[in-house]
């Protein structure tokens, strides 16, 4: 027997100081590295800084293509930052994790038994185990679902445990989260990009993989829903909310129908989606939506995000939720205060997971506690948040503001808890001089299937960007970590969520698409017309004045024109103008970016940076910039055509740009041309369609009106022509659901055909400004008759209260 | 005492809505001093889905959708009520303190347990001045608490200034204390926000006052809509009690109660959701007539 131990590298040295002060996870007591962080580090340290620097710049160029970003609040804008993610992995002990998966599992089943029977018996009150105060005062104790306990369907079905470790060594919960726990999504991220820096790394280590867990989840997503295996959607707030990303992300890596409250509608006892093609039932809900938005009609009254009646399909039993209306009020963190009595009433067992100390100020004797040990507690509310309940204006003792006020009556305790303030341990996490220790806490997941609970084998964890531990907030500079839990041997065969390869192979067609997001895709599809007609014209104009052309009469008509597009020459800040049409596209598509591909939606979010700089460094090179954003432009397109499956969604954006195309082509021709032309306009004009090269090929003469009408109007050879534009109308809505050969067209379908010959059949000396002005019109009604039939069916829907006593 | 109870509620809406989904609470609830001898509910347009049940309070409810266009919405409520409600021994209830530990101490979690009646609610925030302003008139907690009650009903009636069109159905406890003037809904939740943050469980009561009163006795202001007023929480033996802060009187044989709750939200005659781009007009319209 050898007893070998070799020198440690500096790299573990110097660490080994700087952690030395509290709990670590990768270093022990001694000083040496924990026999679970060992072969991480045998790989990590002889690493060069260079190539460290390479690997975490391999993973931040995948973060940035796929797409992940956050959001950070404040100052009254919203901004979009770099995914915060640290390398290297928290690596934890396989035997550790087994017995933490343990204690999950049992907390989860504790949770699940509090829900049933806060929703049902209420025996706990009843046995005067739970102060009765904390439902009767609970925002989250939602009355319209008071007995839903009382059913068969399972309340809670994905959790997340928010966990810390202690100077003990052992792992306590700080908190659950029940009612739409974030996070499950960008753990599947992290491990995605982790693996992109440290491939060969995760592959030694035997890393658990994490698509096992949801592949089990959409199983029972699926299963919840019965045996047609009917489309499942994931309720999202919008895109406006902070997690917007993830929502989208897991609703396109689950297969889900991303939905928000308006996109759904409840006829009798059940719940339908608008679509394209009419109402389409959904039994089954992933809930990201907090419950009390869910329904204005029954919950609260000023959301415009819900959907009225929601709660009455749940009640019926019709829609499940995954989780429950009301599961948020397992997050109170009062119940904190009362886990041992409420697991012996509900579990007959000790919870093996340790809690968070928490002292509920509702006791006198309790109350007297925290007050005398209130410096070294920290103060927070007893009910979960709930903005738009009213604050408690009096008693608002906030934790971490400093000064904590105790209450000095029970009466004021009620709604306070006095909580150990956490230590939390150290993980080690690259910053600029190598690693550095940092406060770490791990968010683990759970589901839940006929079998049981599962855990999800990795998390989410969470890291400060300080020593100081007392909050740990992605809002506040802090960042996020990989979980890794290293097996012995290799797992038997990778997982996906492709499914087994013995399934029978088939080509399933997208369901109906909410009639939202072909509304989306329609004004996607006309607000980047939009952009591309106003950086042409912008051009045609700048690119002229930079000949050395006078100000004229043409100039003069292309500003006018240009003011309808909110681009203004006269003050001299037309980038201002095409900023704002950038930004209709960018966030159009931020709306739907589950629906096309993260390449053409960065394109656009690119075009919004390109202006915003131009304008940022005074920069006068109109020409350039309008030029950039052409290039740009006929990139989405390109990625947008060559990229983006042939069904329903891309026949809406390409509906909304040829009615944009063709509006706009009509428009100009006619501003251009009306009455006496000016000197120019002609060749204004096949500079604006992009035809001069066509031009100087089909024609040999001379320019002439009638010649440059016809290629810019008529020709349906000329993509770029009014008449092409019809044609591809009238081609992409035949394709549109409910609508069949030999039926009786509605109006839509007449006033296209009837445009259609029109064009047709029109001569060029016929193409005054009239009849310009009239196709102009029916485009109008086109629209507006499309926008009817298939898109209006998503109404925001106003909640209107009324009828007042006196 | 027995009542013939007509109340129509009619809305214009001229350019016209859809996708209308409305929950009504205009039944009369039976019992607590009240029988429903009969009731009928009459609804034009014809809705698409009309059912009946109850909601977590026990009040009747009627949930109807209309999935068609509609312009106009009428809803006709006639009912039959026998109402014996002697007043309750105020001076034998327990004292505000014993009431304030009992209700805290309460094990029941239904509907008309008083712990669903101590916090804050949608409408109703706790504020230092009104806070105080109970206190004040609660001079010591051994007191029995119906009388103390009393004291501050008849308070509040003296102290502010009934007066229709003042105040508006989103008016706050804030301004309608500050300026101390307002409607029936208005004093309703400034009594009940200052005796929960003192302790005292308080609901909101919505229901209608007798129309014409009896020979020799004043009408009462609220008798032309629908009337509000709060329920009181005195103790497991008297249970709630009417306070009518309005009128600076018990809740009594001329009153007829419809709905309670945590406050307005919980007990409006029409909720609704629906999708619109104009505006609307609403009319109220509440006959209240003894019969032998």
């Amino acid at each position: 027997m050898r007893n070998h131990v070799p020198p440690e590298p500096p790299l573990i040295r110097r660490y080994a100081t700087l952690a030395a002060k509290g709990r670590d996870e990768m270093i022990a007591p001694g000083g040496g590295v924990r026999p679970h962080y060992a072969p991480l580090m045998a790989k990590l340290a002889p690493m060069a800084e260079s190539e460290l620097g390479r690997r975490f710049a391999s993973s931040r160029q995948y973060l940035s293509e796929a797409g992940v970003f956050h959001q950070v609040y404040g100052e009254g804008s919203e901004q979009s930052h770099e995914w915060p993610l640290g390398h290297p992995a928290l690596v934890i002990d396989r035997d550790e994790w087994t017995t933490l998966c343990d204690g999950l599992v049992q907390r989860a089943t504790f949770l699940e038994r509090l829900l049933a029977d806060l929703y049902g018996e209420r025996r706990v009150i009843a046995e005067g185990v739970l102060p009765g105060i904390l439902l009767g005062r609970n925002p989250e104790f939602l009355r319209p679902l008071a007995s839903q306990g009382k059913g068969s369907a399972p309340l809670l079905s994905f959790i997340a445990v928010d966990l810390g470790r202690g100077p003990d060594g052992r792992w306590w919960v700080l908190g659950d989260r029940t009612q739409a726990p974030s996070g499950a999504g960008f753990a599947l991220e992290n491990r995605v990009a982790t693996s992109k820096a440290f491939p060969d790394v995760s592959r030694a280590l035997n890393v658990e993989r994490l698509a096992g867990f949801f592949r089990r989840f959409r199983e029972m997503l699926f299963a919840l829903g019965g045996p047609e295996r009917a489309r499942i959607g994931l309720l999202t707030p919008g895109p406006h909310n902070e997690t917007y990303y993830e929502h989208a992300y897991l609703a396109r890596y689950l297969g889900l129908l991303l939905l928000e409250g308006g996109d759904l509608v409840v006829h009798g006892d059940r719940a339908e989606v608008r679509t394209v093609d009419g109402f389409q039932p959904i039994r089954v809900l992933w809930r990201r939506l907090d419950a009390d938005f869910c329904d204005p009609l029954e919950l609260f009254g000023g959301s415009r995000i819900g959907t009225p009646g929601l709660a009455r399909a749940v009640r019926s039993g019709a829609l499940t939720l995954v989780n429950a209306l009301g599961a948020g009020i397992l997050e109170t963190p009062a119940l904190l205060a009362f886990q041992k009595p409420l697991a012996k009433a509900l579990l007959g067992e000790e919870l093996t997971l340790p809690t968070i100390a928490t002292w509920w100020c509702g006791q006198e004797k309790i109350r007297r506690f925290v007050e005398e040990n209130a410096a070294r507690l920290q103060l927070g509310p007893a009910f979960p948040g709930a903005p738009h309940f009213p604050v408690m204006g009096e008693t608002a003792a906030r934790p971490g503001s400093g000064g904590q006020k105790v209450p000095a009556t029970t009466r004021e305790g009620v709604s306070l808890v006095g909580q150990e303030i956490a230590a939390l341990s150290t993980a080690p996490v690259f910053g600029d001089k190598g690693l550095e220790p940092r406060p770490v806490t791990l968010r683990a997941f759970l589901m839940r299937d006929e079998e049981g609970w599962h855990v999800m084998p990795g998390g989410f964890a969470r890291v400060a960007d300080s020593r100081d531990a007392r909050v740990i907030s992605m809002q506040r500079g802090g960042g996020s970590i990989d979980v890794w839990i290293p097996s012995p041997a290799p797992a038997a065969k990778p997982v996906t969520l492709l499914g087994p390869k013995g399934d029978r192979f088939s080509r399933r067609l997208p369901g109906a698409l909410p009639a939202r997001a072909a509304d989306n895709l329609f004004w996607l599809g006309r607000y980047a017309e939009r952009g591309e007609v106003a950086a042409r014209l912008l051009r045609l104009h700048a690119g002229r004045a930079g000949e050395g052309w006078s100000e004229g009469e043409l100039e003069a008509r292309i500003a006018t024109i240009l003011e309808d597009y909110g681009v203004e020459i006269e003050g001299g800040h037309p980038e201002r103008g095409l900023l704002a049409l950038a930004r209709q596209a960018a966030d159009t598509a931020s709306r739907i970016r589950e629906r096309f591909s993260p390449d053409a939606w960065r394109t656009l979010k690119d075009i919004v940076a390109l202006v915003l700089d131009a304008i940022a460094e005074k920069d006068e090179d109109v020409v350039g910039l309008t030029s950039a954003i052409l290039t740009h432009l006929s990139g989405f397109a390109g990625l947008a055509h060559e990229n983006m499956y042939r069904f329903t969604g891309w026949r809406f954006m390409q509906c909304g740009r040829a009615l944009e195309r063709g509006q706009a082509t009509a428009a100009v021709v006619s501003a251009l041309l009306s009455g006496e032309a000016p000197v120019g306009a002609l060749e204004a004009l096949l500079t604006f369609t992009d035809s001069s090269v066509t031009y100087r090929r089909r024609y040999s003469v001379n320019l002439s009106e009638e010649t440059v009408v016809d290629l810019a109007v008529l020709d349906p050879l000329n993509p770029r022509s009014l008449a092409f534009q019809i044609n591809t109308l009238s081609e992409v809505t035949s394709a549109l659901p409910g609508v069949h050969l030999g039926e009786t067209p509605d109006l839509l379908f007449r006033r296209l055909a009837r445009l259609k010959v029109r064009l047709q059949t029109a001569d060029a000396v016929e193409v005054d400004s009239a009849f310009l002005d009239r196709v102009v019109g029916d485009l109008a009604l086109i629209s507006d008759l499309l926008t009817q039939r298939y898109l209006l069916s998503s109404p925001r829907a106003a909640a209107e209260w009324s009828g007042g006593p006196e | 005492m027995r009542y013939a109870i007509r109340l129509k509620i009619t809305y214009d809406y001229p350019s016209a809505v859809s996708d209308a989904r409305h929950l009504l609470r205009v039944r009369p609830r039976d019992g607590g001093g009240q029988v429903l001898e009969r009731v009928e509910v009459a609804i034009a347009p014809r809705p698409g889905e009309h059912t009946r049940e109850a909601d977590f309070f026990g009040n009747g409810v009627d949930a109807i959708a209309f999935f068609a266009q509609q312009t106009e919405l009428s809803v006709v409520m006639e009912a039959k009520v026998a109402v014996d409600r002697p007043p309750a021994p105020l001076d034998a209830s327990p004292s505000l303190d014993a009431v304030a530990d009992e209700a805290l101490h309460g094990r029941s979690a239904e509907g008309a347990s008083p712990i669903h009646h101590l916090g804050p609610s949608r409408r109703i925030a706790p504020l230092a001045a009104v806070t105080a302003y109970v206190a004040e008139t609660f001079d010591a907690g051994e007191q029995p608490a119906g009388a103390a009650v009393m004291t501050l009903t008849k308070r509040i009636r003296a102290d502010f200034v009934y007066e229709p069109g003042s105040t508006s159905v989103g008016t706050s406890v804030a301004e309608a204390f500050a300026q101390k003037r307002g409607v029936c809904q208005d004093f309703s939740h400034v009594m009940i926000a200052g005796l929960r943050a003192n302790g005292i469980p308080a609901r909101y009561v919505s229901g209608f006052l007798r129309t014409e009163p009896p020979k020799g006795r004043p009408r009462l202001e609220g008798a032309d809509a629908m009337h509000a007023w709060v329920d009181v929480w005195l103790g497991e033996t008297l249970g709630w009690v009417g306070f009518d802060p309005t009128n600076g009187i018990l809740a009594g044989d001329d009153h007829i109660v419809v709905a309670v709750g945590r406050d307005y939200s919980d007990a409006l005659p029409i909720a609704g959701a629906f999708v619109t781009a104009g505006p609307q007009a609403t009319d109220h319209f509440v006959d209240v007539v003894p019969i032998p």
